[in-house]
């Protein structure tokens, strides 16, 4: 299925191959290349590319292309997704996932792409059954190794493989037991120039930390299920059960998993916590343009907006801009345009602004004269689409967990125009 | 790979693997182990050092051993003798203790890649199938179809196949997936693995035991397996029922795919799987992934094409945000050209419109091009918008709005007016040929219209000498002698200093040839010229009525969750070509508004003409008024001169039908209403010699067949034929469109 991957830094270098059939040459990668020169930001290079006798299938993240070499027609959202599966392993073993975390970590990299694939098929890809393949490196491991000389592979396969249930292990043991939800919102929202919402919509999930010993059945119910549109549940959800009851039925993976995704879209109103008030002009005398931007709360119910950022891309026709934040931090680059102002926290008492002057370049005026504001924040304790947990039980086991829920807002794609 | 100094590398290495006091301290042996690795992966030639890398293998320290297996994997195809030494120890891990130690060492065996390996591989293979370990089984079984590939020729070894189709029943999920994967390449040539019943409905039982991957891989399979009775297909139905609803878009799409195909007697199963995927399919379309995204707009797309209006209630979610990559905001626009309905049709265009003014030249364009398409069926409103847009007096813009007007007036007759009052001033704003083209071309149509299209076309004349692209001055000299023809007072002076350029000056020899051409036919006299240049049209546009066509779910759903909705055959190639160059309309064929002077014009309109030799011979007259009482005497008196059947489907939409046959200049006399049994139609027409044709076309309510009778006025065989294959061409295409 995946014949090849390659990896491919931004500047266009190949810094790692792996093959799991026959060696496929480098040269493959020039078809890419030439599409990567053609698309004048990474983020444009398509993600299908045919060559006369491949596909080139690619995922973008962390500034490196993962290039999947492909041989014959395959289900494209198959091999996306693997694909996306890999870096997220990598992510999950090192921390970050970057070009030179991947080249320091070469060995490990390739020990976990040979247990990942076998014959381009996905063979192990959950996280915590590859870890007890292969060990993690971590700082201390590295020097306890070090001195003792054992290694980063398992001794013993992992014992899930062997269980009735596929997603959990068994003779799982803690002293404390403990289930904890994380329910976190994105909302995905373009709003128009007077304020008004053009689309809005929320992303939701809930990630569980469940550490519980031997085998628990645990039911989860909300207060208004009615909300989510469309669902999609972690495979150990009884489907059966939430179709007629409207209640999640699931003996959990042990440690961290993604119990389900949700939407909330425009059926149902979405309240837009926060507003920015803008006044740009670029039509100044002595080619001055001004610039003022205010951010205040919304819809909040009461709880403090944090971790605020505004992103701008501004119009080339802006030469400098010289502006003064009530708080934070604000940075202009002159070579990318780009405004960035790290706000923090939203005081309602006295809300932030951005205020001050561009200087423009003399002559004609710029069609694309109104530069889009790309807002993040944070709301803790809050799920904006007012989804709530009723209650958590647990059956099958005798013992009493500990229970913690925690709510969370985001800005996903956020953005406001001008 | 040739790296210079990769050769100081290899020997520095083969000292240190040689060094006996490296060798003894296990640390600096597995660190200088780790060093070659880390060369082979960025591409060096490590072949150098087989030889020290083998002896590495006889160890116990299991990373090491992984290590020099992943080398030899690598480089055993060119060094196949030294491998063989290795082979010992590889047998010998395959019956140790460990089962990891087993499965590594079965699995680098069997990825030797070299031949002579499989007399070694055959036993520990078959006891590999049979271990207790099931990561051992796993090993083993891709072995089976790792080893089929080395000897690719070999035939296929029955108590083998046997023995794999049996572990199908395994306990382990993964075994029985690999075993499928394994089978469908040892089975190539007898076409895959078979899926009986049992097998399906084993399958079909252990789906929700397997991981992602494998739901998603045994779906595809299922796709071979074909019900016995309704009620099975329908037990299967339910039982798939849940993966519809999965966290995975691969497993998703690939359960709606083998939906659509096992449904495919039942439309109105397909529609409702269809609906109930919208969510899911939409959630993909904001994925956080760009990739994921992508691959669900382009099967957004292709439901489109079944069931328009599919995602018309969501068309907000289509809407662009400014931080997308180009080829979502691309297949964006795509999907919102084909969710305008009468409902949000001001808040697309808006939306679109801001579009036109975005920094990226591609994107504006794009939308652009996506405003002219909107325009078949609002016209109004965006001939507004696209005249607004030439305000702005940008040159990207401009050129693409005067390629969309070109399309426009070519389409949509009733636009021509706007049209002409917008374009004075254009010319200023315009530097590329495709544009220049498309406002020369509207300035020699429609001169008549625009007070200073003589001026402008003279300004084009003066500066010829400097003009680079000579499919600009073709196209100049025949708007020029057009607009003589209508305006000669005011042309006569530019077109002879043109003539006498291209003939005298010009190096290219197809202007020149041009140039010769309408000199000597201007010698001919002036109706000569009028015959030749002003010949009736003939009619890509029903080329263009035929290009979406409502298609039947069936026809795509093989294709569903393959590549070819993301690329779409052909199509891919000219998106993908045209990216970053000059304009990113690919649904617009921009030749087809060219062929107006039939032979003139240009190579690929040439073609087109060929293509429809019928309507080029028999010219009928665009505007023949024939009244009903005249139409119903002449009928009454002729005799039927020539009565065809034709196979039709379904009911008629006298709306698209009658536009059909007015492009081909054949006017509809009357009409019967909607859903009438039977349905009757009288058609008219006149050619250039005065002949009358006089149609009926009778639908019978029992038959699907249409019948058509011809009536004429003169006796001639010869265009008889032709009317009637021009009648018949129509019918056919609106008659695909409906089914």
């Amino acid at each position: 299925m995946i014949h090849s991957l390659f990896l491919i830094n931004s500047s266009g270098d190949i810094f790692l191959e792996k093959h799991w059939k026959s060696v496929v040459s480098r040269s493959v990668c020039d078809y890419f290349f030439e599409a990567q020169e053609r698309a004048t930001e990474a983020e444009n290079v398509p993600p299908v590319i045919p060559t006369p006798h491949h596909y080139l299938l690619s995922v973008y993240r962390h500034k490196i292309f993962f290039v999947a070499v492909i041989q014959t027609e395959v289900p494209p959202l198959f091999v996306i997704e693997f694909l996306h599966r890999v870096v997220d392993t990598f992510q999950d073993y090192f921390g970050v996932c970057s070009e030179p975390v991947i080249k320091d970590n070469v060995v490990v990299v390739y020990e976990v792409l040979e247990e990942m694939l076998d014959n381009g098929f996905p063979l192990a890809t959950e996280s915590n059954i590859l870890k007890e393949l292969i060990k993690p490196p971590t700082i201390l491991r590295t020097v306890v190794n070090t001195i003792t000389g054992s290694t980063n592979v398992g001794d013993q396969l992992p014992t899930g493989q062997l269980s009735v249930v596929p997603w959990r292990r068994t003779g799982v043991k803690y002293t404390n037991n403990e289930a904890y939800f994380d329910v976190i919102e994105e909302i995905d929202a373009i709003i128009d120039k007077s304020g008004s919402t053009i689309t809005a919509e929320i992303q939701g999930v809930i990630d569980a930390c469940v550490k519980l010993t031997g085998m628990p059945d645990l039911t989860l119910s909300f207060m208004n299920p009615r909300l989510l549109d469309d669902v999609s549940f972690h495979p150990c959800v009884r489907f059966k059960r939430w179709e007629s009851e409207r209640i999640l039925s699931f003996i959990p993976p042990d440690g961290n998993f993604r119990l389900l995704s949700y939407h909330v879209s425009a059926q149902n109103l979405v309240a837009i916590p926060v507003y920015v008030k803008h006044s740009i002009s670029f039509r100044g005398s002595n080619s001055l343009g001004r610039f003022e931007i205010t951010v205040g709360p919304k819809q909040t119910m009461g709880k403090t907006i944090e971790g605020v950022t505004v992103l701008s891309q501004m119009p080339r026709g802006v030469l400098n801009m010289s502006l003064t934040p009530s708080q934070g931090t604000h940075t202009f680059d002159p070579v990318t345009k780009m405004l960035s102002w790290d706000v923090g926290k939203i005081n309602p008492q006295k809300l932030p602004s951005l205020k001050g002057t561009m200087s423009l370049q003399a002559g004609a005026s710029k069609p694309d004269e109104n530069p889009t504001i790309n807002l993040q924040f944070k709301i803790q304790q809050l799920a904006i689409s007012g989804l709530k947990v009723n209650r958590l039980d647990m059956y099958g086991e005798k013992y009493k967990p500990f229970k913690g829920i925690k709510y969370m807002t985001k800005a996903g794609k956020f953005q406001v125009r001008t | 790979m040739p790296y210079l100094g990769s050769e100081d590398v290899v020997k520095e290495l083969k000292k240190a693997l040689c060094n006996p006091h490296i060798q003894a301290d296990r640390l600096r042996y597995r660190n200088v182990i780790q060093r070659v690795i880390r060369h082979m992966t960025q591409g060096l030639d490590m072949s150098g050092v087989f030889m020290e890398m083998v002896k590495a293998s006889a160890t116990v320290d299991i990373v090491q051993k992984k290590l020099v297996y992943l080398y030899m994997c690598t480089y055993a195809p060119l060094k196949p003798d030294l491998a063989l030494l290795a082979i010992n120890t590889l047998c010998k891990d395959c019956s140790d203790p460990n089962p990891m130690v087993r499965g590594l060492a079965l699995r680098s065996m069997c990825s030797l890649r070299m031949p002579g390996v499989q007399e070694y591989t055959q036993q520990p293979i078959l006891n590999g199938l049979r271990d207790k370990a099931s990561y051992v089984r796993r090993v083993a079984v891709l072995g089976c179809a790792k080893m089929h590939n080395l000897h690719g020729d070999s035939e296929v070894d029955g108590a083998l196949v046997h023995e794999l189709y049996s572990l199908l029943r395994d306990q382990d999920p993964i075994v029985v997936v690999n075993c499928l994967r394994s089978l469908e390449e040892i089975l190539k040539h007898e076409g895959g693995v078979v899926i009986n019943k049992p097998i399906a409905h084993h399958l079909l039982n252990r789906m929700s035991k397997l991981d992602q991957w494998g739901q998603a891989e045994v779906l595809t399979f299922l796709l071979r397996y074909q019900p016995r009775s309704e009620e099975e297909l329908f037990d299967i139905l339910n039982l798939l029922d849940s993966f519809l609803k999965s966290s995975s878009p691969g497993v998703v799409i690939g359960a709606t795919k083998l939906f659509l195909i096992l449904a495919k007697k039942f439309p109105h199963v397909q529609t409702d799987v269809l609906m109930r995927v919208k969510g899911p399919l939409l959630a993909a379309c904001s994925s956080e992934s760009r990739e994921l995204c992508f691959v669900a707009l382009c099967h957004v797309r292709q439901i489109l094409h079944s069931l328009p209006g599919h995602f018309s209630s969501h068309y907000k979610k289509f809407f662009c945000s400014y931080w997308e990559p180009h080829y979502i905001k691309l297949q964006k626009v795509e999907v919102l050209c084909e969710l305008v309905n009468d409902e949000n049709v001001q808040q697309v265009l808006e939306e679109l419109r801001g579009y036109c003014t975005d920094v990226s030249v591609d994107f504006a364009q794009a939308a652009i091009f996506a405003i002219g398409g909107i325009a078949r069926t609002y016209t109004d409103q965006c001939v507004q918008i696209l005249t607004e847009l030439l305000g702005l007096q940008q040159e990207h813009i401009t050129t693409v709005v005067v390629q969309t007007f070109r399309d426009l007036v070519w389409l949509c007759p009733q636009c021509t007016e706007a049209v002409c009052q917008a374009l004075p001033g254009c010319e200023e704003n315009i530097q590329d040929s495709e544009g220049k083209q498309a406002l020369i071309w509207l300035l020699g149509v429609h001169g008549e219209k625009i007070p200073n299209a003589p001026y402008v076309l003279e300004d084009f004349v003066e500066n010829v000498k400097s003009e680079t692209f000579p499919a600009v001055k073709m196209e100049l000299l025949t708007a020029l002698l057009r607009l003589f023809l209508s305006r000669p007072a005011e042309c006569q002076d530019v077109l002879g200093r043109l003539l006498h350029y291209c003939i005298e000056e010009e190096k290219d020899m197809a202007v020149r040839d041009r140039g010769l051409f309408y000199y000597r036919l201007l010698l001919l006299g002036i109706d000569e010229v009028k015959r030749i240049l002003c010949s009736p049209k003939s009619d890509p546009s029903l080329g263009l009525l035929e290009d979406q066509p409502e298609r039947p779910v069936n026809s795509w759903a093989s294709d569903f969750n393959t590549l070819v909705p993301v690329y779409g055959r052909a199509r891919w190639a000219t998106i993908f070509k045209h990216q970053g160059t000059e304009h990113c309309g690919p649904e617009l064929p921009h030749s087809a508004p060219f062929a107006t002077s039939g032979h003139l014009i240009s190579e690929e309109n040439k073609e087109r003409a060929q293509e429809l030799p019928d309507s080029e011979a028999l010219m009928l007259i665009p505007n023949c008024q024939l009244t009903a009482e005249y139409f119903e005497k002449t009928w009454l008196s002729l005799e039927v001169a020539h009565q065809q059947v034709l196979p039709w489907q379904g009911e008629v939409h006298p709306s698209t039908l009658q536009m059909a046959l007015q492009v081909v200049n054949i006017q509809t006399i009357a009409l019967s209403r909607v859903g009438a049994r039977p349905w009757k139609a009288y058609l008219g027409a006149q050619d250039a010699s005065g002949c009358l044709f006089l149609a009926e076309l009778l639908l019978e309510p029992e038959n699907s067949e249409m019948q058509i009778s011809v009536k004429q006025s003169e006796k001639r065989t010869e265009t008889l034929t032709r009317f009637f294959s021009v009648l018949e061409t129509v019918i056919g295409t609106v008659g695909d469109m409906k089914s």
